[in-house]
């Protein structure tokens, strides 16, 4: 038999490339996007999470609300529903870079495959209802394990960093290389786009990363065979897709090629096993086959698909495991008393509903100015892992932003024009007279005064007597906290020329959208916070 | 120009200067220039004119260094900010003085984008033809201020490369020093810890303004900062006084500055630090002060 693999199989998967690199570049210029642009509103940046189905219906089931700007999600699922998995095969940007690595690892020959894998693939549907078990009890864990809240994670947080670092290097290079004026070009254009580079935990955000792609190494796009909950759904979805593979029996010479190299293990040979809940549609199998035995005709009929191993004794164990992990996650101090570091951007929800909807996307921490939104280790619990908290040592709240509010892909901050943001408190400042210049040493200073955003100044002075060690007297202007006026910004603490551990530090009590971490009455009442 | 006409010129001249000195082209410029009126670019463009013209300060192929106060993420009605038109007219004037090149220079306290953008001076500088660069942290370098306490800072060397330096600072209230002016604009021109400052703040100022030696200090006065400084916060803490000062002498444009804050110059004490150290007067009334209305 003649040789000859399909031309038109072989362009669907360079179209298919491309039109990846345009979603991808899409995903990536949106998550740059997401900065200060000279506009107070900067737009729709975070609109790929609202095509997502799994945020959406984890959302949904955690915060008992519907968002009607999850709708987008409807898209996927209809084009699911008719197409199979295409989401995954065109679309996601994770995949993408898993399946960029995965074509990498091949090519360098640093991965050879040489067998159809078999198993495991029931995994990522545990996931899946492990994920939508918790949500039933507002435990929101889509996040951890979404691709998009997972790709914009990491690269806000590690790899975006990594890169300004390099960047940054790269640029010190060519000063010494007495390439001045280029330098300062490019030291321009990257301070233009706001690069936020230091980030608690970007290490170990970077690891799970490098890990997830390392692991590509060992079966192509492992993450989307694996461990994808967003993946399983829309396998879940795509029983009843039109396109259906068909291998030609008269041509097929049973090589096995389009199994070997199918990158979701959906197996296309022999035909009967075929997989329609794990093919991506990346035509990697037509295009691979080398007597044009594989094709995806129109077939309108329904056809039983062999299942994927995820028996009913499985889905109940997933349940179980979930229902009874769900307690673990709120073994935590932060649910007895609110932590005084917990430091929430303006516009978030009252804590246990921010909980609910926040799925860890860093969307946030990329918009903020400042860099001061970190990812959260222990402040919140352990539901609570990297969800946004304001270091002030990190970067401050700055006054008349609010676009961690915009571009908040769930609402769990409420999007806030900035009049509004202005007077939402997220917490209030203290002064440590014990390291605060003015009090302990009798030296000028007051440098919290001046930079304090409000009008009039939340921190004011008085004069204050400080006994020197010689015994004399020094008489100086020393700050003071007008409790009604403290937005608990932080800019005081970020200012304070006591650089380890400021003289002045903002925590979170007095907060507007707790009713309970609150320490005086009538401080932060409605009269003037405004209600949440 | 003859010898001869020379001599005729010469003498002609020193009649009608001896009989009405400030009417003629060959008289001194003023100590300082104060106009009033509405347009504040028309306002720094009179001012400097009155002090003999951008040419005086910028020579042909000069790069020019414009510093006004960009230091907050305050749009240009709230006063923390010198007002954009003030600094454009300036740049402008400096082009067709022959610059070769002008840039406008901040190191902001809020985030520079922030601070470039909405205080409209990156916008207006950039039309008429500026750089506005955000400092560039390889360009920071420890050098020698010199000062009589101020020994040795960072300091941002785009201002130290600069044939010509022009002060463009805004009138505004602060806490600690009381007015900040022109000598305190200088803090905007050096690296960190410069918060540390606050501890010999008068001094600080003085040594950085002796250290960076403006070519021409333009004070804006247009709409001034009287409380809740240096920041303020609501145009209530705002006033309009329709005013710009210009001067060489940059102790002597705060000086003047002082009295829109209705503070005398004398109680100031990095004031009575510059004119101890002789870096200029602060004798308003014995001054050449030329006022004008435009």
């Amino acid at each position: 038999m003649k040789k000859e693999r399909s031309k038109k199989h072989r362009v669907l998967q360079l179209l298919r490339v491309v039109v990846q690199a345009v979603f991808l570049g899409l995903f990536l210029n949106l998550l740059f996007g997401a900065r200060f642009s000279g506009e107070d509103y900067i737009g729709d940046v975070e609109v790929f999470f609202h095509f997502d189905p799994l945020l959406a219906v984890v959302s949904f089931l955690a915060s008992r609300r519907v968002l009607a700007f999850f709708g987008l999600a409807a898209v996927t699922v209809v084009v699911t529903v008719l197409l199979g998995r295409v989401v995954c095969g065109w679309v996601c940007p994770l995949g993408t870079v898993h399946q960029f690595f995965s074509w990498l690892f091949k090519k360098t020959k640093m991965a050879r495959p040489k067998k159809p894998a078999a198993g495991g693939l029931w995994v990522k549907y545990a996931i899946l209802v492990f994920v939508l078990v918790a949500s039933l009890f507002a435990l929101d864990l889509a996040g951890i394990f979404d691709p998009l809240s997972f790709l914009t994670r990491t690269l806000t947080t590690a790899v975006i960093p990594a890169f300004a670092q390099a960047a940054s290097a790269a640029i010190g290079g060519l000063y010494t290389l007495r390439l001045e004026t280029f330098g300062d070009k490019l030291t321009q254009a990257v301070e233009a786009l706001t690069l936020n580079r230091t980030f608690q935990q970007g290490f170990f955000i970077g690891l799970i990363f490098l890990g997830a792609l390392v692991l590509n190494l060992w079966r192509e796009r492992f993450w989307c065979r694996y461990v994808c909950p967003a993946g399983a759904l829309l396998g879940l979805l795509s029983r009843w897709n039109l396109f259906k593979v068909k291998v030609d029996e008269a041509k097929c010479i049973e090589c096995n090629l389009c199994s070997i190299h199918c990158q979701t293990q959906a197996s296309p040979f022999p035909n009967p096993e075929w997989k329609g809940s794990e093919c991506v549609y990346c035509e990697t199998c037509a295009a691979v086959c080398p007597t044009k035995a594989v094709t995806f005709p129109l077939r309108w009929k329904r056809e039983k698909p062999p299942a994927v191993d995820f028996s009913r004794r499985r889905i109940l164990a997933a349940t179980a495991l979930a229902a009874a992990s769900v307690p673990f996650f709120r073994i935590s101090k932060a649910r007895k008393r609110a932590d005084p570091k917990l430091i929430r951007p303006p516009g978030s929800l009252p804590e246990p509903e921010f909980l609910a909807k926040c799925v860890k996307c860093g969307e946030c921490m990329k918009a903020c100015p400042t860099n001061g939104l970190q990812p959260a280790l222990s402040e919140a619990g352990p539901e609570g892992l990297w969800t946004p908290v304001l270091v002030p040592k990190v970067g401050y709240c700055e006054y008349y932003c609010s676009l961690c509010s915009q571009v908040c892909p769930t609402g769990a901050i409420k999007e806030l024009a900035i009049p509004e943001k202005t007077v939402v408190k997220i917490g209030t400042a203290w002064i440590n007279k014990n390291r605060c210049l003015p009090y302990f040493l009798g030296r000028p200073c007051i440098v919290c005064e001046e930079h304090c955003p409000t009008s009039p100044k939340a921190i004011k002075f008085v004069m204050v007597d400080t006994k020197l060690p010689d015994g004399t007297v020094a008489t100086q202007k020393a700050p003071v906290i007008d409790l009604d006026l403290c937005i608990g910004c932080g800019i005081c603490e970020n200012k304070c020329p006591v650089v380890d551990d400021p003289a002045i530090y903002v925590t979170s009590v007095g907060e507007s959208r707790s009713k309970e971490n609150q320490l005086l009455l009538q401080v932060g009442g409605p009269e003037r916070w405004g209600t949440l | 120009m003859n010898r001869r006409t020379f001599l005729r010129n010469a003498a002609a001249g020193s009649i009608a200067l001896g009989a009405r000195p400030r009417l003629f082209a060959a008289a001194p410029p003023p100590d300082l220039a104060f106009v009033q009126g509405e347009s504040p670019a028309a306002l720094a463009k009179a001012a400097v004119e009155t002090l003999g013209g951008m040419g005086r300060f910028v020579a042909k192929g000069d790069v020019v260094m414009i510093k006004p106060n960009i230091g907050w993420d305050r749009t240009p009605e709230l006063a923390a900010c010198t007002n954009p038109e003030v600094v454009k007219a300036l740049v402008e004037l400096a082009f067709a003085a022959g610059a070769k090149s002008v840039t406008v220079m901040d190191n902001t306290t809020n985030q520079a984008q922030r601070c470039y953008i909405r205080s409209g001076i990156q916008s207006a500088a950039k039309a008429a033809g500026a750089e506005v660069p955000f400092v560039n942290p390889r360009r920071v370098k420890k050098m020698a201020v010199k000062g009589a306490w101020l020994k040795e800072w960072d300091v941002i060397q785009d201002f130290i490369e600069a044939d010509k330096v022009i002060n463009v600072p805004i009138v505004k209230h602060h806490s600690l020093c009381r007015a900040t002016m022109g000598m305190k604009n200088w803090l905007g021109a050096i690296g960190d810890p410069r918060n540390q400052l606050h501890q010999r703040l008068d001094e600080a100022m003085v040594d950085l303004a002796a250290f960076f030696k403006p070519a021409l200090t333009v004070l804006d006065a247009y709409r001034i900062l009287v409380r809740n400084g240096p920041q303020g916060g609501r145009p209530s803490d705002t006033k309009l006084t329709k005013t710009v000062v210009a001067g060489v002498d940059a102790t002597a444009v705060d000086a003047m500055g002082a009295t829109f804050l209705e503070i005398p110059p004398a109680e100031l004490p990095y004031l009575k630090f510059a004119v101890d150290r002789g870096l200029g007067r602060i004798d308003l009334e014995k001054m050449a002060i030329e006022k004008r209305t435009v």
